[in-house]
């Protein structure tokens, strides 16, 4: 097959410059690529924000022109302006924001955008149009305003919209960062159909190793060069090179990479769950008659919260949005909860279950329609009550926190909630500089613009804003959104450490990896109500009713469950890598 | 939250006047107001009230829902009725004090008043059988003949188009990060005016940068889906009169007609 994509000695560089426009340095963000693509391939651009990925594809279509280098499409020059069209229409692309890519109000009416752009006749586009949205299946959806749509339907309405142009090759700029697991799911789905049926090649750029796993090849990029470059097997084998680069691998591979190093006789590159309880099951110990000890259970984790601490009660809180229109909706369901100081509170369900109207009730940001939410006995709606006080001991972050950071610098963003509280100088100055410090941004960054920062700090940044008036409780609702294995490494890091030094954590995900490992409590919403509630064994043990309201137990939970439904020595209340692997060690090695 | 949230006052039901092209219920308005304002008596406005009712009873968006639209205009519908009676000259007939009411003042104000609502009804009939795309769909093909003059028409209307599209999640943004600055204790209800002014900032500034952002992200998308402008482009929803169009607009010449010969 031909190359339908070919780069050689691509180089992409751009100004960086000051105040005063003069150009202070130039960044390299692509280095030297030489790249060939074969025609019909699913190829996925692994590598960390900043790692020149997103660059380098949009030099494919011409978005962004090579600084040095060459690029071919369909064996056109990307660079000489007589081809424009004809590459654009052929390496379509899709970004990472739903919401930012489609330009009209009616779905059908932006997938014919494309097809109108490019002066195809009438009913031609009519019949794209109808084309491209029965091939992602959104055809149901053609009349809909996109306002109506999940994000993963969005996401495919913007893939609809390449399609209608009859691209040849669909580049994805990490289509996936924004949406939530299912949505993931979805658009993962339609994209792998599209290059099986349709033979449409495929770049997906993206972070996620887990969705690299189906590619017919792979290729990581670092510092704006490639340094890996074959297939998801090999790549997947050499596993010390990727956990250098701050890449995570998919739990599978992880798991078995941990097994195969305390001498368990793994083959290398295992990639799938099944694969790898195949692979353990193939060498599992004779003599298995011996119940394991559940390793969970040496250390149970205590429902922490010192007697002392502030209490946060929610009685039978209901909310309703917009109510007595037509547009009527229910919130919450009678929700009933207590939140402690000193706990770790993990939230987790679906968009639209409620979390986050729920956590916008912890503060009074919102007013009950009916119950009532009380801070230590007090009731937050009660005549007087100083609710803005009260936002200083639980203090909320936001989905994105970092779209709201507005000051000049970094501290004087900081300092926005102390100095609103009302303190000297001298105190906001002080706990803007701790609150700094816990998110581990020195004295360097203090004078530094917010715009200015990488988007992990910008993240800890916003978060330093809310902890900077030194809350109780601390919520934060989805925090761990967009940012790549390393940054999410580092942020739940440092809400382990802020619930140490005696703060209340309320972590709100749709995501149960990251829950597992850290909450000592979760509560499952599901339409508007606690569906569950519990230490995360007793939660995790119910998978069958998380699987039908749209939740999976995390993924060496299920591996370790397989193993222990085949008869194996594996227990399977393990909820973090760790344990995993303790256990099937312990297990496997009892000989 | 704000799913729901339409612009303007579109009224989604199937009738002929939702199913006439956007442009000829743009030319229908534009013949409305005309009428409006030439008409001298009574039979012209009631030429002018009979038309518009026809054209309610067909689009079968209910009147009472239209009139609670009048709401907010009562007030200046109230002001313009005032001067017209009490500063009009002629002959008078009740004087108290120094303050006369003339019989010319009385028939102005009632005429005022009457043109007034019918121009509201007639526009507002307008915005409630045309969605926002057709309308700007209809302003796009219906004035095209003014890029002769050099007036950017498909310009015009990309934006009017994309401001439809980000104006509810612009709208949405905004109370979002209005509610995030709350939660780090921002305070917008007190304070004086300049206080209030400056406790916009929090909220203003990264509303800003988010719709460069998105404007950013927005032009990307449109030049990686071949946009260049009006010229060369075909377009999959091309206007095309029919025949209940023909019809409406010979109702709205007679109507026109009427209202000048009387």
């Amino acid at each position: 097959m031909q190359d339908i994509i070919r780069t050689e000695h691509l180089v992409y560089e751009y100004a960086v410059r000051n105040d005063e426009d003069v150009v202070e340095s130039i960044n390299r963000a692509v280095d030297d690529v030489s790249l060939s693509i074969r025609e019909g391939d699913f190829v996925a651009i692994l590598g960390r924000n900043g790692s020149g990925k997103s660059t380098f594809a949009k030099q494919l279509n011409a978005l962004l022109y090579p600084t040095g280098g060459t690029v071919w499409l369909c064996g056109k020059d990307t660079s000489d302006e007589e081809n424009l069209w004809t590459v654009r229409s052929s390496a379509g692309m899709v970004f990472q924001n739903p919401d930012n890519q489609i330009v009209a109000s009616i779905v059908e009416d932006d997938v014919g955008f494309g097809p109108e752009n490019l002066g195809v006749p009438t009913e031609e586009i009519w019949r794209r149009v109808e084309n491209a949205l029965n091939a992602i299946g959104m055809a149901a959806y053609a009349e809909t305003s996109p306002l109506r749509l999940s994000g993963g339907q969005k996401q495919r309405v913007a893939i609809a919209g390449i399609l209608a142009m009859k691209p040849k090759c669909l580049i994805l700029d990490e289509p996936t960062a924004m949406l939530d697991p299912e949505g993931r799911r979805e658009v993962l789905k339609a994209v792998h159909e599209l290059n099986e049926a349709a033979g449409i090649t495929v770049l997906l750029i993206t972070h996620y190793m887990e969705e690299t796993v189906d590619a017919d090849r792979i290729v990581v990029m670092q510092a704006g060069r490639v340094r890996m470059d074959g297939t998801p097997r090999g790549i997947f084998s050499r596993t010390d090179e990727i956990h250098a680069m701050g890449l995570a691998l998919p739990p599978a591979t992880e798991l078995a990479d941990r097994l195969r190093a305390a001498g368990l006789a793994l083959p290398q590159g295992i990639l799938s769950e099944e694969e790898l309880v195949r692979e353990l099951i193939r060498i599992r110990p004779e003599k298995s008659g011996l119940e394991q000890e559940a390793v969970g259970a040496e250390a149970p984790k205590t429902p922490a919260g010192a007697p002392s601490g502030s209490v946060l009660t929610l009685s039978h809180v209901s909310y309703e949005y917009e109510p007595g229109t037509p547009m009527a909706a229910t919130g919450l369901d009678g929700v009933s909860l207590t939140i402690r100081q000193g706990e770790f509170l993990g939230i987790i369900g679906r968009t639209g279950s409620g979390k986050s109207t729920l956590i916008q009730h912890l503060n009074g940001l919102l007013k009950p329609s009916r119950g009532t939410v009380s801070w230590n006995g007090e009731d937050i709606f009660g005549e007087k009550y100083d609710r803005r006080a009260l936002r200083g001991k639980v203090g909320l972050v936001f989905q994105y926190p970092e779209h709201q950071l507005f000051e000049e610098t970094v501290i004087k963003d900081v300092s926005f909630g102390p100095r609103n509280q009302g303190l000297s100088e001298e105190e906001i100055r002080e706990r803007a500089r701790l609150a700094m410090e816990a998110v581990g941004l020195s004295e360097d960054y203090d004078e530094r613009s917010p715009f200015d920062l990488s988007g992990g700090e910008k993240r800890r940044a916003a978060l330093a804003g809310v902890l900077a008036m030194q809350p109780e409780i601390l919520v934060l609702d989805e925090p761990t959104a967009g940012l790549d294995p390393a940054g999410r490494y580092r942020l739940l890091e440092t809400l382990m450490k802020l619930k140490d030094g005696g703060i209340g954590i309320v972590f709100v995900s749709h995501s149960m990896e990251d829950i597992a490992e850290t909450a000592d409590r979760i509560v499952v919403m599901h339409g508007g109500r606690v569906e569950m509630e519990g230490a995360p064994r007793e939660i995790f043990r119910r998978g069958e009713e998380l699987d039908k309201i749209g939740l999976a137990i995390p993924a060496v939970t299920r591996i370790a469950r397989h193993l222990a439904a085949e008869g194996c020595p594996a227990d399977p209340d393990v909820l973090s890598m760790d344990e995993a692997v303790r256990s099937i060690l312990a297990g496997w090695k009892s000989e | 939250m704000f799913r729901d949230l339409t612009l303007g006052q579109y009224y989604p039901v199937d009738s002929p006047i939702h199913r006439l092209d956007p442009r000829t219920k743009l030319l229908l308005t534009l013949i409305h107001i005309i009428a409006l304002f030439s008409a001298r008596d009574f039979w012209a406005f009631a030429v002018s009230a009979g038309f518009l009712a026809v054209c309610i009873g067909l689009s079968k968006v209910p009147v009472g829902y239209m009139a609670r639209g009048l709401k907010p205009i009562l007030f200046l519908l109230g002001i313009s009725v005032f001067f017209n009676i009490f500063w009009t000259k002629g002959e008078v007939l009740w004087e108290i004090w120094d303050i006369a009411i003339t019989k010319e003042g009385l028939i102005q104000a009632v005429w005022m008043a009457a043109r007034l609502v019918l121009l509201i009804f007639g526009t507002s009939l307008l915005t409630y059988t045309t969605s926002p795309t057709e309308l700007t769909a209809g302003l796009e093909q219906g004035l095209h003949f003014l890029n002769r003059i050099k007036i950017p028409v498909h310009e015009i209307a990309m934006m009017m188009t994309i401001a439809l599209r980000f104006l509810p999640i612009l709208t949405q943004e905004t109370n979002k990060i209005m509610m995030a600055q709350m939660a780090r204790g921002a305070d917008f209800e007190t304070g004086g005016l300049i206080r209030r002014a400056k406790a916009m900032v929090p909220i203003l500034v990264p509303l800003f940068v988010s719709a460069f952002r998105r404007a950013n992200d927005l032009a990307m998308a449109m030049e990686a889906r071949c946009y260049h402008g009006g010229s060369g482009r075909t377009r999959m929803k091309p206007l095309k009169y029919r025949r209940a169009d023909w019809i409406a607009l010979a109702v709205a010449a007679l109507y026109l007609a009427a209202v000048f010969i009387i």
